[in-house]
């Protein structure tokens, strides 16, 4: 078990190693350059050198390169291009924000979508089967887009219903008053495709020889349902949201532009439009750190609950 | 004596520091919005139109402007008076008000810091430090006798802020004399923009790299909170001197008239705190601002005008609150901006550039072609009216009765092209008079505005049977393009930093070719007639000038012109005093807010 | 050699078989009514698509036919609240000033502007009346929504399918090399895969987008470089499986290339999962074309898409402007349902063992 984790973080290395490079060739290589918007609108070829040189870009790119894996070995990304603020500064204060949205939807969607997936699972090919399914195919075709623009202009402001845009500085008072009207939005486009997704697999394990044999046991349909069905056909959805916890740092970028959260997904684009290279290098580094972690972690987390699974 | 001329002319009576400091109720509370994030807070260091906004209210230069007159007209800010100047104009003395004290900071260990003459002059030494890298630098390297030697030596070391400087210099605790090596009609102008402000020399070190985001000014505001993007909130500063308002309007301005009976007699600062959200989506901002949860909206996004105004179609000067937002007591300031859009050809471009007749021709065919009334009407719905001088109005040195405009005919367009042998291929399209192919290289920004503009102009260069390919691209590389001149045609708009015609004619002076002159037109003719016009102060030969100016630019088309925007800035009924200025971006500091 | 192979009897099993399959699998298809019509849905949306790409249908969608934002038929309209009329203008008093301009003398090329004058006739052009409402409203430009939504659907599955197609391809190509020869050329691969997945999508597409410029060409690149990786996955892992099969194993026996082997005896064993991936990605993309438009990224000036036209969305509601926006979601829920369904139906049909 030890050795397996050895080998699985030193198998980041490379992959670190590749993402680096390929952001950076990107960012800095096909990139545009900062320096233009940085100058102002009164630009002489003087003050331009004068800009490049402050951030570094008069340097080779091999240089700047190295410059890059000095960052990322000490996590110290720098200030920003555009802002001059620190990254951390940036980052810290974008991920709160981002997490609460994100998180508390994925709370509300598994809590949704994982009894429903089990009840038309357990009623397959019946009635009940037939309308969510279809249900689901329908509200997955409409564009997220669509939710939120007609969400917003009817829910918020034509029935007053929840608040426009916005968000606070408390935590609380966001997660009862910003929140519910993008959270929403958000679970009109996840839930279709997660109700799917989860009732796939509760039906290929109702499909199992040991369903048969437990019912042929004489064990009521609760203790079959809960105790073997349920427990076996979490693992694969365990292990799919394990893998899907990075992305809620990188948040949900039109929600976030739409409802004014302060989230990643606006720094984001804000940091691509300005090419901002510092916030972009900072942010891809930790995401890719996250997606390596928490994939290590979802395979551990596999053995943990179903000990027959080889870890190779 | 001197206090009460000041108060017959300024729109503040400063009264004596040492009175009682009536400070505003921290629970006035004012929510207004922004188009667009704002890059940071530092003088020196930014000069997009929204931080400049918020800067307003934190800094404070030497001059400002009178917040009600029309057109607008500099008065002293934190000068006394306005400057005694010498004979040649070249010497300029300036006296600071006493008892003006910085914002409170943890740099200033707890004591009061009194603004002296000194911090004025680091304020416009540390414009031209490279270790600033200043946007506004501009502003004074090659003016002031000495400083660009400063600049110079600052180059491979560091800026020396305590070396003798002859043309920037504080005489005494109080007193500020600037020397300039050349004529410079615009200084007072500059002297009034929130760049030139005095900062403190000990902030600035003290916070080095991060000055963005630790403005310290004495201004009525300071900052108490940054989310870059997202949110900055003001809070009043309780080191602010005490300013009654005492606005006298030119008899007859309504809106004038208005702001002075709501806010005379009241101190600045009014609002107790401001929070500014930045929207970039139109529909939650305009969303946000009908459900009252913004008092402000900084300007009308354009594709809600026709919804919200009633429009004369015939002169968009006419506008009024539709009957529904009137009954709601909403209000409007609607004004002309000082500025102006125009087509750039690029005049070094293989294709549409040089001076040779047949490529006059080519570009005066494509600026017939296009229907500028049709994209006022369409795209800037009526709200927009044609720019017809290369000085907008409320500009200095503007002229009403010059017509910089080429009729709309596409018929004579084509016409015009067979004449000079463009013929039409077997394909369909032109091509040059000795039978090459042409296809015009159009930059674009990569919104969907630009795309809406690519459109109608897709349409008018397919009606003379030009080719086009439009290449969409972020706003870094749109700027490169038109600096580089690497491009065939570019919409470019242009923006008064200061209310005088020599901001807009330097537009087209071949040295700012690189820079401000993004046609890349180089005409020795216009060239010397510039020249002459930098001479010489607001006067009719100088407006003689201009007008050959803007003849010898027609003749050589390097421009199709567009037009000047109105802005129109929305306000819940519980604000009061709010007006928009020609040249401030905001006017927090000056308004009031209902509770 | 590669006749001989072809004529080797051991090798005609495995296509023979193979088309059994699939015949068994159309049969099942056909049972499934709800199946059937989403194919005769997607068909007919093929078909229009199609149609509008050779500019059968949809071809006129760039004329302006009606006044700006005209209203559909069958809607009640209200009057246009207008100003009064103007009083008296005082306060802009004209100025008795002459006009000033540039005159023909002064004019470098004003001899030819007048010489073309008298020989402008030939390009004069009539007016056509702008209509003041459409069976289902126009646009901003006057244009007839029902017509560009023809267009769009049109372009959007073409992008969609095409897209889909570029990201089957590569996704295979890779995770059968991958998959197939494993060890050194497989590492290689699977770095490249989990560099791919760890930087999160939107900077892939933003930075792709910035370095390509706009345009199908670019919609298509970025869809496929960013969404290869699920089926590169799929297909590592059968051909990890498959490759070891005694079909395989005989046909390494008798010689036959590399390169036939992946493809010719692989391939085929996965060609439904492949079908029905496609149709997946075919459905993502189809909605993702409309994320990428609306963040600045969409079809160029002369073309339009179901995403294209979204992005206009947001400005037009606020005015009261829903028509477009409503002939788009129902275009694209209409696609996007059947195409769904009929991917259910394809699972079923071909997954046996789902279909229990």
């Amino acid at each position: 078990m030890f050795a397996y984790i050895v080998r699985r973080v030193l198998q980041m290395i490379p992959t670190l190693f590749g993402v680096m490079l390929l952001v950076f060739v990107l960012f800095n290589v096909f990139g545009g350059d900062p320096s233009l918007v940085l100058a102002g609108k009164h630009l002489t070829a003087e003050s331009l050198a004068n800009i490049r040189a402050q951030l570094g870009l008069d340097k080779s790119q091999s240089a700047q390169f190295l410059i890059f894996v000095k960052q990322v070995l000490t996590l110290d990304f720098g200030t920003s291009w555009s802002t001059q603020q620190p990254v951390s500064d940036i980052i810290g204060s974008r991920i709160g924000p981002s997490l609460l949205l994100t998180g508390s939807m994925l709370v509300v969607d598994l809590l949704i979508a994982i009894p429903l997936a089990a009840t038309v699972a357990y009623f397959r090919r019946g009635l009940t089967d037939r309308i969510v399914t279809i249900c689901c195919t329908i509200a997955m075709s409409v564009s997220a887009l669509v939710y939120i623009i007609a969400g917003q202009y009817w829910l918020a402001y034509k029935f007053g219903w929840f608040p426009v845009s916005g968000w606070s500085a408390s935590a609380w008072h966001n997660l009862w008053y910003y929140v519910p009207l993008p959270m929403l939005m958000g679970l009109m486009v996840s839930l279709g495709p997660d109700i799917r997704f989860y009732r796939s697999f509760f039906i290929e394990e109702l499909g199992n020889d040991y369903v048969r044999t437990a019912r042929a046991k004489g064990l009521s349909e609760r203790v079959v349902m809960l105790k073997h069905v349920l427990r076996n056909a979490l693992i694969p959805v365990v292990t799919t949201v394990m893998m899907s916890l990075p992305y809620l740092l990188i948040g949900a970028l039109v929600l976030e532009t739409f409802f004014s959260i302060p989230g990643m997904g606006n720094a984001v684009v804000l940091a691509v439009n300005n090419s901002d290279f510092p916030i972009i290098k900072a942010i891809t580094v930790y995401i890719a750190l996250a997606t390596m972690v928490f994939n290590l972690l979802a395979d551990l987390i596999y053995k943990l609950i179903d000990p027959r699974v080889q870890l190779t | 004596m001197r206090l009460r001329a000041l108060a017959l002319m300024a729109m503040l009576t400063a009264a004596c520091a040492a009175s009682a400091l009536a400070a505003p109720d921290p629970d006035k509370v004012l929510h207004s919005s922004f188009n667009a994030p704002e890059t940071g807070y530092d003088p020196a260091k930014t000069s997009d139109v929204y931080s400049h906004g918020v800067m307003e209210n934190i800094f404070e230069p030497l001059l400002t402007y009178d917040y009600v007159a029309r057109p607008a007209k500099l008065i002293p800010l934190i000068a006394t008076s306005m400057p005694e100047i010498s004979a040649d104009r070249l010497t300029y003395t300036f006296h600071i008000q006493k008892g003006i004290y910085f914002a409170d900071d943890p740099v200033f260990k707890g004591k009061k810091r009194e603004l002296t003459a000194a911090d004025v002059v680091y304020g416009l030494k540390r414009l031209a430090d490279p270790a600033t890298g200043s946007p506004s630098n501009y502003l004074v390297l090659g003016h002031f006798v000495g400083v660009d030697e400063l600049a110079e030596k600052a180059k491979n070391g560091k800026f020396d802020y305590d070396a003798p400087c002859e043309g920037i210099k504080a005489l005494d605790r109080y007193t500020l004399q600037l020397k300039l090596k050349t004529l410079y009609p615009a200084l007072l102008y500059v002297l009034a923009m929130p760049h030139t402000s005095p900062v403190s020399r000990e902030v600035m070190e003290a916070y080095g790299q991060n000055s963005l985001a630790h403005p310290v000014g004495t201004g009525p505001y300071i900052l108490k909170e940054w989310k870059p993007g997202v949110k900055t909130t003001l809070v009043y500063n309780p080191n602010f001197r005490h300013v009654v308002f005492d606005f006298h309007p030119t008899p007859g301005d309504k809106a004038g008239e208005e702001v002075a009976r709501e806010m005379n007699g009241k101190t600045m600062p009014q609002i107790g705190r401001i929070e500014v959200q930045i929207f970039t989506e139109e529909q939650p901002m305009w969303l946000a601002f009908k459900s009252g949860q913004l008092d402000e909206l900084y300007s009308i996004p354009q594709p809600l005008l026709r919804g919200v105004l009633n429009m004369d179609p015939k002169n968009p000067r006419r506008a009024a609150l539709k009957a529904e937002y009137r009954k709601a007591g909403l209000k409007i300031s609607r004004v002309l901006d000082p500025e102006m859009t125009y087509w750039d050809f690029n005049m070094q471009d293989p294709v549409l550039g040089g001076f040779s007749k047949e490529k006059i021709a080519l570009r005066r065919a494509i600026a017939m072609s296009f229907d500028t009334d049709q994209t006022i009407r369409d795209i800037r719905r009526n709200n927009a009216v044609r720019m017809l001088y290369t000085i907008p109005e409320g500009v200095v040195g503007h002229n009403p009765n010059f017509r910089y405009q080429y009729e709309y005919n596409r018929a004579l367009s084509n016409a015009l092209l067979d004449q000079f042998g463009y013929k039409i291929g077997p394909d369909g399209y032109r091509t040059t008079p000795d039978g090459k192919p042409i296809s015009i290289d159009f930059v674009s920004d990569a919104s969907a505005v630009g795309r809406q503009w690519n459109e109608y102009w897709q349409e008018a260069l397919d009606s003379i049977h030009l080719r086009v390919t439009f290449r969409p691209v972020t706003f870094n590389d749109l700027l490169k393009a038109m600096r580089s001149c690497t491009y065939g045609m570019v919409g470019a708009a242009w923006i008064a930093d200061y209310p005088d015609g020599e901001n807009f004619v330097m537009l087209n002076y071949s040295k700012n070719i690189g820079a401000e002159n993004t046609a890349c037109y180089d005409s020795p003719r216009y060239d010397k007639l510039y020249l002459e016009s930098q001479k010489l102060q607001d006067s009719p030969e100088r407006n003689h000038l201009y007008d050959e100016m803007n003849k010898v630019m027609m003749e050589d088309t390097p421009w199709l012109p567009g037009e000047t925007r109105f802005r129109n800035r929305m306000m819940q009924p519980r604000v009061l005093g709010d007006e928009v200025h020609p040249i401030f971006q905001v006017s927090w500091r000056f308004m009031d807010i209902q509770k | 050699m590669t006749s001989t192979v072809q004529a080797a009897p051991a090798m005609t099993g495995t296509p023979e078989v193979h088309r059994g399959f699939w015949a068994l699998g159309w049969r099942r298809l056909k049972r499934d009514k709800v199946a059937m019509i989403s194919l005769v849905v997607v068909g007919a949306f093929l078909a229009l698509a199609v149609a509008g790409w050779f500019n059968i249908i949809g071809d006129g969608w760039r004329k302006e036919v009606a006044i700006p934002y005209a209203a559909p038929s069958w809607l009640m309209q209200s009057a246009e609240e207008t100003l009064p009329p103007a009083e008296e203008d005082t306060t802009s008093a004209k100025s008795s000033a002459p006009i000033v301009t540039m005159t023909q003398a002064e004019d470098p090329i004003g001899k030819e502007v007048a010489l073309a004058r008298q020989n402008m006739g030939k390009y004069a052009s009539v007016e056509t009346p702008l209509r003041e409402t459409l069976p289902f409203g126009a646009d901003l430009r006057g244009r007839d929504v029902i017509v560009k939504t023809i267009k769009g659907t049109s372009t959007s599955v073409f992008v969609g399918i095409f897209g889909a197609l570029f990201t089957l391809l590569l996704g295979t190509v890779l995770g059968a090399i991958s998959g197939y020869f494993g060890g050194k050329v497989d590492d290689f691969l699977n770095w490249f895969y989990s560099v791919f997945t760890s930087v999160p999508d939107m900077l892939l597409l933003l930075s792709f987008a910035a370095v390509a410029g706009r345009g199908i060409k670019t919609i298509i690149i970025v869809m496929a470089l960013t969404s290869w990786t699920g089926t590169y996955r799929l297909v590592r892992a059968e051909y990890l499986k498959l490759k070891n099969r005694e079909f395989v194993q005989a046909a390494s026996a008798i010689g036959a290339s590399d390169a036939r082997r992946i493809f010719v005896h692989i391939l085929p064993n996965i060609s439904h999962l492949l079908l029905v991936q496609f149709s997946l990605l075919t459905v993502s993309l189809i909605k993702y074309e409309a994320i990428l438009s609306f963040l600045g990224f969409g079809v160029g000036v002369t073309q339009v898409s179901l995403g294209s036209m979204l992005a206009e969305a947001p400005a037009e509601l606020v005015q009261g402007v829903w028509w477009q926006m409503v002939a788009v979601t129902i275009a694209m829920s209409l696609l996007v349902t059947a195409f769904s369904l009929l991917i259910d139906g394809l699972r079923d049909a071909f997954d046996p063992k789902a279909n229990k």
